[in-house]
């Protein structure tokens, strides 16, 4: 039932996924297994996490990600999170929600750059 | 306001009125109103059910001691009640609006009108005074009046927000808020999401944020701006922070604030520079 509403798309070797707009926690658990399934079934080397349509990001929610970020490193690939809305940055450091050392790129043009360019770390001097 | 009646001579000032019982009664048991007579030195000389409910004295009580007891200290001091009964007199009508004071010293606000009463030969035999209440519509008034002023208030301060907090696009993919002045979590606040804004409407990756303004950094104003750069790392841009003046860099290290990984500059020029080598670009002279 929930796995109808997340699709995990494969471009090349860099998985696609687009969370919608009020995922549930189901939708959030089912989004990590499918995730690391892909990983294994397509040897992918990077995962871009686009959440420009989440509107709310639930404590959950930011624990997940941050682990799934961690499993697709045990399995040998990046993730990048991108189109985080401000609304949602404000509340999720207001809340105290950190994401770990999760990348974050702008759109999912630059993630597609940062997971192209493995050997700059973005953003950190 | 007050302008002369020919008839204050009117039938209630008569010798008769008492012998006009359905009247008098009428008058003592209006509740609405307070409709008192005073004698010509301002002494009250009735009273009715309206005069008890709004200004707490009972007949007994008050009949017979001066009207000036309805008003404030500090229109006693100004001789108010005395010139309101001159100009009666003289006028044959006086009108007032303003507080009064009741029994248990609460004020309310009344509408007053006094009318001279003259006898048949015309000489001066009393005053009859009307009092409504009116606080109700008065206390409606000033909250209005306070209401509004204090809408204005929260405009004003908007505006200013809105002026001291601007977020400029320098350079494709980097804009710059130059901040001036000190940073209160209300502020900082709407940095951040003006911040934010800024960089999901120009696309930028770097976000330079100048503190050369900002006066003094306490550890209020350290956390404030640490919280802004996560919010913006969570976006996928960088911050730089620039203008760390040598003031601010020691009050920064004996404070112990920890900025964490955010980049400092000294100067917005740095900063500037940085920006541009993270973007992997290059600023280079034809000379």
């Amino acid at each position: 039932m929930t796995d109808v509403q997340i699709a995990v798309m494969k471009v090349r070797d860099i998985l696609l996924v687009t969370m919608p707009a009020d995922p549930d926690d189901l939708t959030v658990t089912s989004l990590q297994d499918q995730v690391l399934q892909s990983m294994g079934k397509f040897n992918a080397r990077g995962l871009v996490l686009d959440i420009s349509a989440v509107e709310s990001l639930d404590s959950f929610f930011a624990r997940t990600v941050v682990e799934t970020a961690r499993m697709v490193g045990l399995m040998g690939g990046r993730t990048v999170l991108t189109g985080m809305h401000p609304s949602v940055a404000i509340t999720a450091t207001q809340l105290g929600f950190t994401l770990g050392n999760v990348i974050t790129a702008l759109d999912v043009d630059r993630a597609l750059d940062i997971l192209a360019d493995t050997k700059r770390m973005p953003g950190k001097k | 306001m007050a302008k002369t009646k020919s008839n204050s001579a009117s039938p209630i000032a008569d010798e008769d009125m008492g012998s006009d019982l359905s009247f008098r009664l009428l008058v003592q048991s209006v509740k609405d109103y307070a409709i008192i007579m005073l004698d010509p030195e301002g002494l009250v000389s009735s009273w009715n059910e309206g005069a008890q409910r709004f200004k707490g004295y009972l007949a007994e009580e008050i009949i017979g001691k001066n009207f000036s007891i309805f008003y404030t200290p500090e229109d006693i001091q100004s001789g108010k009640p005395e010139q309101e009964l001159k100009i009666a007199a003289e006028q044959g009508r006086f009108e007032d609006e303003g507080w009064r004071v009741r029994k248990d010293g609460s004020k309310f606000w009344a509408n007053v009108v006094i009318t001279a009463l003259r006898g048949p030969d015309g000489s001066l035999q009393g005053f009859g005074k009307v009092t409504r209440d009116l606080t109700e519509r008065k206390q409606v008034e000033i909250a209005l009046a306070q209401k509004a002023v204090n809408e204005a208030l929260a405009r004003r301060s908007q505006e200013i927000l809105d002026i001291s907090t601007p977020v400029v696009q320098v350079w494709e993919g980097v804009i710059l808020a130059p901040l001036i002045g000190s940073l209160d979590s209300q502020r900082t606040q709407q940095l951040m999401e003006k911040l934010l804004e800024g960089i999901v409407d120009t696309r930028s990756t770097v976000a330079l944020v100048d503190i050369t303004g900002v006066p003094t950094v306490d550890t209020q104003t350290g956390r404030h701006l640490v919280e802004t750069m996560s919010a913006v790392h969570l976006l996928g841009a960088d911050v730089i922070l620039t203008g760390v003046r040598p003031a601010i860099a020691q009050t920064l290290v004996h404070l112990g604030i920890d900025l964490g990984e955010v980049t400092t500059r000294s100067s917005l020029a740095a900063g500037l520079r940085t920006a541009m080598e993270m973007l992997h670009l290059h600023v280079t002279s034809d000379k």
